[in-house]
């Protein structure tokens, strides 16, 4: 579609019937002998602010389709005026041994922010129905935006990344949450394998207090996070944070339940003794890929995520 | 076949288009011709050259071959006359004597109304004062929509048509149920063995019937304002989707034994009575919003349409039947002008499990209903959906759909309403058209609604375009603790 020409939800929904069938037909077919095989578990809306991300999106959304199929949706935003124009085309993959491609289809909106009432009213019709509508908020262009609300409207899921520059604080988040979303932050879910080490080792302890240190003078969501699940899920516990000072990403660093437990973190690992036995828990740098993955994996509330959530913004 | 109002926008975009590409499958006979009729001066050759620009832009999906035209345009004549003029229909006779004649038509006749609505009967009544109803072969005489605006007005029409043909002959069009989808209905329930034994009040919690247009009335706000929704699309063409999908099955796929348990089914939907309308019945009326990229004008800012005015361009009733089969199911049937997306559809909404077993499992989610959703347009299909098991340690389930696209399974072209209407006219297959009885019983059953909303005065608009209708409706479905799909 040229830009300036007049774009709707029917125009786009017609490309995309055209679109598989083109792909049915025998000819297409060929390029694979099993056909292609349309696969779709969600609509998955993305908002993304400039090229470089647009283009590392792209890249995190062909590696999603394995295991989250879906109709993806991605909204560029851009500075300028005036500008609306929309593109569809599908994105395959042959799984090893199998004669029959994997297609997925994608629809790429690209908008000025004085369209993003356009964008509005062109995402929500073309969300497929009948499944699970998760919005990716990326742009902070979007969330500095008036019309934010609208469209996050259109989600029963929305997740960010409060790591991310620009991206939306926890009083915007909780907002969100009282608002009846469903929201999920990667931050959270990057501390997903430390939370699991911790619940194993204070699973028979009642610990009187915990001490979080992070790196850097401010500390960083994960470690707000940190400190507001072990606060909310261990009663009596004083849970406190501490930064190193100095330069650093405000990430957690090292736990210490009383006097008697540290836990070290860093160089992918989490390295602690218990009483002669030092032991080392491998802590993998997930990649967005990877955190994405596994938060689209939770289409219902996640109760623990959002307890911790009001603990902060209470 | 005699088309009147031949010079109308109907023979133009769909009749001519029709007959063509019949044509082109080699469908029609090949002394096969068409007289066209209308008050415009014009001759045969005029009016085949109208015809062939309409058909070179309105083919869909189609090749225009010019060598065919050629063959099928010797076979298209034009009579210039007014109806209200009796010497028009003996112009009529005469030509069809000479086409008889110099095609072998063999006396065949189909009179096609594409007029006024107000014109159906005089056009009859024309046609049987002239001797034109009785011939050598068969005569049929089909008309469109509206029959009638109201039952009153209905039941006259009906009488003044039977006066001069026999029901039989009379075919009353509704192209919805000449869309393949809509056939597929009946081909699903009654061709497979799984879904009819759960189609009952026993499993089916409820249905919503949906068929949105994403424009507004787009310059016809002077001929809508005197319909509306509910008059323009429920009265007719959704109450027989309805009736399409409730009826029983019948014993044969023969016309009359379908028509008879569409018409069974149409007769026992619920009349309303006036003080059960404002709960089972929502009226709406666009006002200015977008639509993607476009501006939509509200619908009292149309040209032609009164700045007052209470024409419903969105209407949503519950309807109830009362049936063995159906009883305390509701229907929800909406359409509406200038909606967020052209849609037509049918969801079939399937009772929960007994249990939800995978409450705790699922953080509290509600159990997710099963639903058949039952594709008329654009992308015609049959989706089911269900939960299924997420991959991985744990029970997180998640809705799923199973899909079948009409367009990626057969790859062929599907024929157009008016193709398979037009071709079942001339074999004289009256089964997906409809009857006196059909007409009269879905009028009475939207008659209480159009008597009660005449004597209200609507505060529209009452909802934006580009969104799906007014908050009145929502309400509707909650009063049932259901909320509308988002198609």
């Amino acid at each position: 579609m040229a830009a300036g020409a007049s774009i709707k939800p029917d125009g786009i929904l017609k490309q995309l019937g055209e679109l598989w069938t083109t792909m049915a037909k025998p000819e297409a077919a060929e390029l694979s002998e099993g056909g292609v095989l349309r696969a779709c578990a969600m609509t998955l809306i993305s908002f993304v602010d400039d090229e470089e991300d647009a283009l590392a999106l792209g890249d995190i959304l062909a590696s999603l389709m394995k295991e989250h199929p879906s109709r993806a949706v991605v909204v560029r935003l851009k500075e300028g005026e005036d500008f609306l124009d929309a593109r569809v085309f599908a994105q395959c993959w042959m799984p090893f041994g199998h004669r029959r491609q994997i297609c997925c289809e994608q629809v790429e909106i690209t908008a000025s922010m004085d369209r993003l009432a356009d964008v509005a009213s062109l995402v929500g019709p073309i969300a497929v129905p009948d499944l699970p509508r998760m919005i990716l908020l990326r742009s902070a262009r979007l969330v500095r935006a008036g019309a934010l609300r609208k469209i996050l409207a259109l989600g029963d899921k929305i997740i960010v990344d409060s790591a991310r520059a620009g991206a939306p604080g926890f009083g915007e988040l909780g907002g969100l949450l009282d608002a009846g979303h469903i929201t999920g932050d990667l931050a959270w879910t990057r501390i997903t394998e430390l939370r699991a080490l911790l619940a194993q080792l204070l699973d028979k302890r009642r610990p009187a207090s915990i001490l979080i240190e992070y790196a850097g003078k401010e500390a960083g969501p994960e470690s707000r996070y940190l400190e507001a699940w072990l606060a909310s899920s261990l009663e009596g516990c004083q849970v406190g944070l501490k930064g190193s000072g100095g330069a650093g990403d405000g990430k957690p660093r090292a736990i210490h339940v009383d006097t008697d437990l540290a836990v070290e973190i860093g160089h992918g690992a989490a390295e602690y003794d218990i009483g002669t036995l030092h032991r080392r828990a491998s802590m993998s740098a997930c990649s967005d890929q990877e955190l994405l993955n596994s938060e689209l994996s939770i289409v219902g509330h996640d109760l623990v995520f959002e307890r911790a959530l009001n603990h902060i913004t209470a | 076949m005699v088309i009147y109002g031949a010079n109308g926008d109907l023979t133009k975009r769909k009749l001519m288009p029709a007959l063509y590409r019949l044509a082109y499958e080699g469908r029609l006979a090949p002394g096969f011709a068409v007289i066209g009729l209308s008050r415009t001066a014009m001759s045969s050759d005029d009016f085949r050259d109208r015809m062939k620009d309409s058909v070179k832009k309105f083919l869909e999906d189609s090749p225009f071959d010019e060598d065919l035209w050629t063959s099928f345009a010797q076979g298209i004549f034009y009579l210039a006359g007014d109806v209200a003029d009796q010497a028009s229909y003996e112009a009529v006779r005469k030509c069809l004597s000479e086409v008889e004649e110099s095609r072998k038509t063999e006396g065949n006749v189909l009179f096609y109304l594409s007029t006024q609505p107000s014109q159906y009967a005089q056009i009859a009544e024309g046609l049987g004062a002239a001797g034109l109803n009785k011939g050598n072969g068969w005569r049929r005489i089909v008309i469109e929509k509206p029959f009638g605006h109201d039952l009153k007005s209905a039941v006259e029409l009906n009488a003044r048509l039977q006066k001069v043909f026999e029901e039989k002959e009379i075919y009353r069009i509704d192209h919805y149920l000449g869309k393949e989808t809509v056939q597929n209905i009946m081909a699903f329930r009654f061709g497979n063995g799984i879904f009819e034994p759960l189609w009952n009040r026993t499993y089916i919690d409820h249905v919503q019937i949906t068929a949105a247009e994403s424009i507004g009335v787009e310059g016809r706000g002077a001929y809508y304002q005197e319909a509306g929704a509910l008059r323009d699309m429920i009265q007719n063409h959704l109450l027989q989707v309805m009736a399409t999908v409730t009826m029983e099955p019948a014993s044969s796929f023969t016309s009359d034994a379908v028509r008879d348990e569409r018409a069974k089914l149409l007769r026992a939907v619920r009349i309303m009575r006036p003080d059960q309308v404002p709960d089972n019945a929502v009226a709406g009326q666009y006002g200015s919003g977008r639509s993607g990229s476009e501006k939509v004008p509200g619908f009292r800012e149309e040209k032609g349409v009164h700045p007052d005015s209470q024409t419903d361009t969105y209407a949503a009733v519950t309807f109830l039947i009362d049936n063995w089969r159906w009883a305390g199911v509701p229907f929800y049937i909406r359409t509406g002008k200038a909606l967020p997306k052209r849609v037509s559809e049918i969801a079939i909404q399937f009772r929960t499990a007994p249990l939800a077993m995978f409450r705790k499992a699922t953080a509290g989610a509600e159990t997710v209903p099963n639903m058949l959703i039952l594709r008329i347009q654009p992308e015609e299909g049959i989706s089911l959906r269900f939960v299924s098991k997420r991959p991985g340690s744990g029970m997180q389930l998640r809705p799923v759909s199973m899909d079948f696209n009409y367009g990626s399974s057969f790859g062929e072209r599907s024929p157009s309403a008016y193709e398979t209407l037009l071709l079942d006219a001339i074999t004289g297959d009256a089964t997906l058209y409809t009857r006196q009885d059909m007409v009269e019983a879905s009028w009475s059953a939207v008659q209480p609604i159009l008597d009660y909303w005449s004597t209200q005065k609507f505060a529209f608009p009452n909802y934006e375009a580009g969104t799906w209708g007014p908050k009145e409706s929502d309400e509707m479905l909650a009063r049932w603790g259901h909320t509308w799909r988002r198609p």
